[in-house]
């Protein structure tokens, strides 16, 4: 014989819950401790709004105006919005930066990769090398580009000399558009995979020990080991570095400035040494806020496309 | 006393707080000086130029005491982004220095001091008229024009030597007539290495109005007289294109040398890459100690007519100033005769005014040369002026640094380059 001991049958609609009651003295304590995290925030979130969002909205209203330098601007709607789809610089120069980036954010992280796994492993004076390749990041990007004016200069730059003490003929880094290019290529990679390999680095030492030593176990090899392993383990780590690296990408302005000028040519100018131009020495500021408006909406849906691919990553690890 | 980790993070905060509430306010402290007899003057300028001035400004405290002047020096490069932010936002300096192609940009749009009633007709008689020409924008003077610089032709004499060239113009009216300059370049040409060049022309950056010597050598212009019609488009600017685009295809300058090059031409020439070097006389100074060879001068090449660029630079007070009268006091001192001269003998740099013209200045770098400079200058005619002084040059700048640049070293034709050079200044004037 058994004992029914259950007081209700499963199908039965539950019985009403009683909120339990609230205690003011629990109350308080929320909202005192909502008080002192907007405490916390509110620096950033002035700086923020003071900094970034002010000028955000005074960008885009100038934007619908045309500005002669000085004084208020004349609302002109959309006018330089389509004087923008006419304007071959604007093309050749959104195709430059597109380029740029393409070419410059998958290759610096590779070599940040490339240098972190090797940094992370048994290398002598590594704390020494890891230095050196962090320099270029931790100095002013103009310092870095003038050095690499000195590097690329076309008659008495270091690269020339060279190529010509061991016969070969000097490359035009400073008149011909590709190899322009390429020596803008060059010095962004040096300045931004020492930060790639930093960040990978942090990554890399999160990762146990354990998981290689069973691979190995398992009789996985070198390539096999970084393939199934260290990859997917530096997700994160990549997902962020494609963000940054992108918006990097699409806003460089001092390296091409300092190094090239956007020359020769429009060879290399990009966005937004084309809205300096048109903002600071044409002073056509109108025009130039809609170059800026028209970077931040590419930068912005890039951004957006990312996080949702992180989220399929995030279920995967 | 307890300190408990909130009391802690809580002092922390207020600290900081208290930080960057300071830092806004440096941020938003005006550059206009306060006191009222206080002046702030931003600026520009190489060492010999900021000694200059500050021995100018020390002898106008003397003069008028109680009269104090603050001198903010800036980088060229952020000299006028700056003034420009500064003067959008109401916190201008009372006094700032500018070249004559950018005077017009803020004279035009009532950013300037109008100083009409300061200068009398007597004491605007005492400048040379082209210079006073310059400072003006509807016949209004907005500004003094404190010393001018051209550009003259400096020689490797040892590269000279060895091409066999043993001359070189003595006189303004001997100076080499563009095909003689064709000739010496092609000899030097013949004579170097590939990886030197006869010569370097000091076009880049904002040095790109300097490629107009050339227009007005041809006897060219590039706006009519009512300073809106383009008038590029014609013969002389077909001729000036076309001889300034052979330096390129004829490998007379360094490949690199174009308009938009991030290399100076005075560079080539300090390590010897070119021979020549085109360059103005405030220059001097850099090319007596960086260059470490033996250097000569002579005269610009001359076609139709001899010419120079217009350099050099106008002292100008902000329509915003509070001190008006201090102000104008300030810059008719900065271009009394002794203060020109003295500032004009240390920085190489030359007068503006008529009492100074054939007087002998004591450079106080290279003096032998000097006289070429001197000399130079009067080739500068008033209708260069008027075009160059048009408060639309910074929108002509662009066009022509970008038709150029296209020109130089993209293989544009110069019948196109014209074409879209008079179109830019069409929509420049309008």
């Amino acid at each position: 014989m058994t004992t029914r001991v259950l007081t209700g049958t499963p199908d039965a609609p539950p019985a009403p819950t009683r909120r339990p009651p609230v205690r003011r003295g629990t109350r308080r304590r929320a909202l005192s401790d909502a008080l002192t995290g907007y405490t916390f925030l509110l620096p950033n979130l002035v700086l923020l709004g003071v900094f970034l969002f002010l000028p955000l909205v005074w960008a885009v209203q100038l934007s619908f105006q045309e500005t002669g330098g000085f004084g208020g601007g004349e609302f002109v709607g959309l006018a330089n919005y389509t004087r923008l789809f006419g304007d071959a610089v604007f093309w050749q120069s959104t195709l430059n930066t597109a380029l740029f980036t393409v070419v410059t954010v998958p290759l610096s992280m590779i070599i940040g990769l490339a240098l972190a796994v090797l940094m992370n492993s048994v290398l002598p004076a590594r704390g020494l090398f890891r230095t050196i390749i962090v320099l270029p990041m931790v100095i002013s990007g103009v310092a870095t580009a003038l050095v690499g004016v000195l590097i690329f200069d076309q008659n008495i730059g270091i690269i020339n000399k060279l190529l010509r003490v061991v016969g070969l003929s000097a490359a035009p880094w400073q008149s011909d558009g590709a190899a322009a290019i390429l020596s803008v290529v060059l010095v962004t990679l040096w300045i931004r995979s020492g930060f790639n390999m930093l960040i990978y680095l942090a990554g890399l030492q999160g990762v146990s020990p354990e998981l290689y030593e069973s691979a190995r176990l398992d009789g996985a090899g070198p390539w096999n080991q970084f393939r199934y392993i260290t990859l997917p383990m530096v997700g994160p780590s990549t997902f962020f570095l494609l963000i940054m690296n992108v918006i990097y990408s699409f806003q460089v302005f001092d390296i091409v400035y300092v190094m090239t000028g956007g020359g020769p040519g429009y060879s290399t100018s990009v966005l937004v040494t084309y809205a300096y131009q048109n903002g600071f020495v044409t002073r056509d500021q109108g025009y130039a806020a809609a170059i800026g408006i028209v970077l931040l909406l590419i930068t912005l849906t890039f951004t957006a496309v990312q996080w949702r691919a992180s989220r399929t990553r995030d279920l995967v690890e | 006393m307890d300190h408990s980790r909130r009391t802690f993070l809580g002092a922390a905060g207020a600290f900081a707080a208290t930080g960057l509430l300071a830092g806004c306010a440096g941020f938003s402290k005006p550059a206009s000086s306060a006191g009222a007899d206080e002046l702030s003057f931003t600026t520009w300028g190489s060492e010999a130029e900021e000694a200059g001035f500050r021995a100018g400004i020390a002898a106008f405290e003397k003069a008028n005491p109680g009269a104090t002047v603050t001198l903010n020096l800036v980088p060229y490069e952020q000299m006028f982004e700056n003034i420009d932010a500064q003067l959008q936002s109401g916190t201008a300096p009372d006094i700032f220095r500018v070249d004559y192609g950018n005077l017009g940009v803020y004279s035009s749009q009532d950013q300037l001091l109008d100083l009409s009633s300061y200068f009398d007709a007597s004491s605007s008689d005492a400048f040379i008229p082209a210079f006073w020409r310059a400072v003006q924008f509807d016949g209004t003077p907005f500004g003094v024009p404190h010393q001018t610089d051209t550009s003259a032709v400096l020689y490797n004499r040892a590269a000279f030597e060895a091409a066999g060239i043993t001359s070189v113009p003595d006189t303004l009216e001997s100076a080499w007539t563009w095909q003689e300059f064709e000739q010496v370049a092609q000899q030097l040409r013949d004579q170097l290495p590939p990886d030197r060049y006869p010569f370097a022309y000091n076009w880049q950056q904002a040095g790109v109005t300097r490629w107009l010597s050339w227009l007005f050598q041809a006897g060219g212009r590039y706006l009519e007289d009512d300073l809106k019609t383009p008038a590029i488009d014609s013969p002389e600017g077909r001729a000036a294109l076309d001889f300034t685009k052979g330096f390129f295809e004829k490998n007379f300058v360094p490949a690199n040398s174009s308009v938009k090059s991030s290399t100076y031409a005075s560079d080539s020439f300090y390590s010897e890459t070119a021979a020549m070097l085109f360059a103005g006389n405030f220059l001097l100074p850099d090319v007596d100690s960086l260059a470490e060879f033996e250097w000569g001068a002579t005269y610009m090449p001359r076609d139709a007519r001899g010419a120079s660029d217009l350099g050099g630079n106008a002292l100008v007070a902000t329509a915003s100033t509070e001190k008006a009268d201090l102000a104008a006091e300030f810059l008719a001192f900065m271009v009394s005769e002794d203060q020109m001269r003295n500032f004009c003998a240390a920085t190489t740099e030359l007068p503006t005014l008529q009492s100074l013209v054939g007087t002998d200045i004591e450079f106080a770098t290279r003096p032998d040369v000097m006289p070429i400079f001197v000399e130079q200058a009067t080739t500068i005619q008033e209708s260069d002026v008027a075009q160059l002084a048009s408060p639309d040059m910074a929108a002509i700048n662009t066009v022509l640094s970008d038709q150029l640049e296209l020109a130089f070293t993209q293989g544009q034709s110069t019948e196109e380059t014209l074409a879209n050079i008079s179109e830019g200044i069409a929509a420049a004037t309008a």
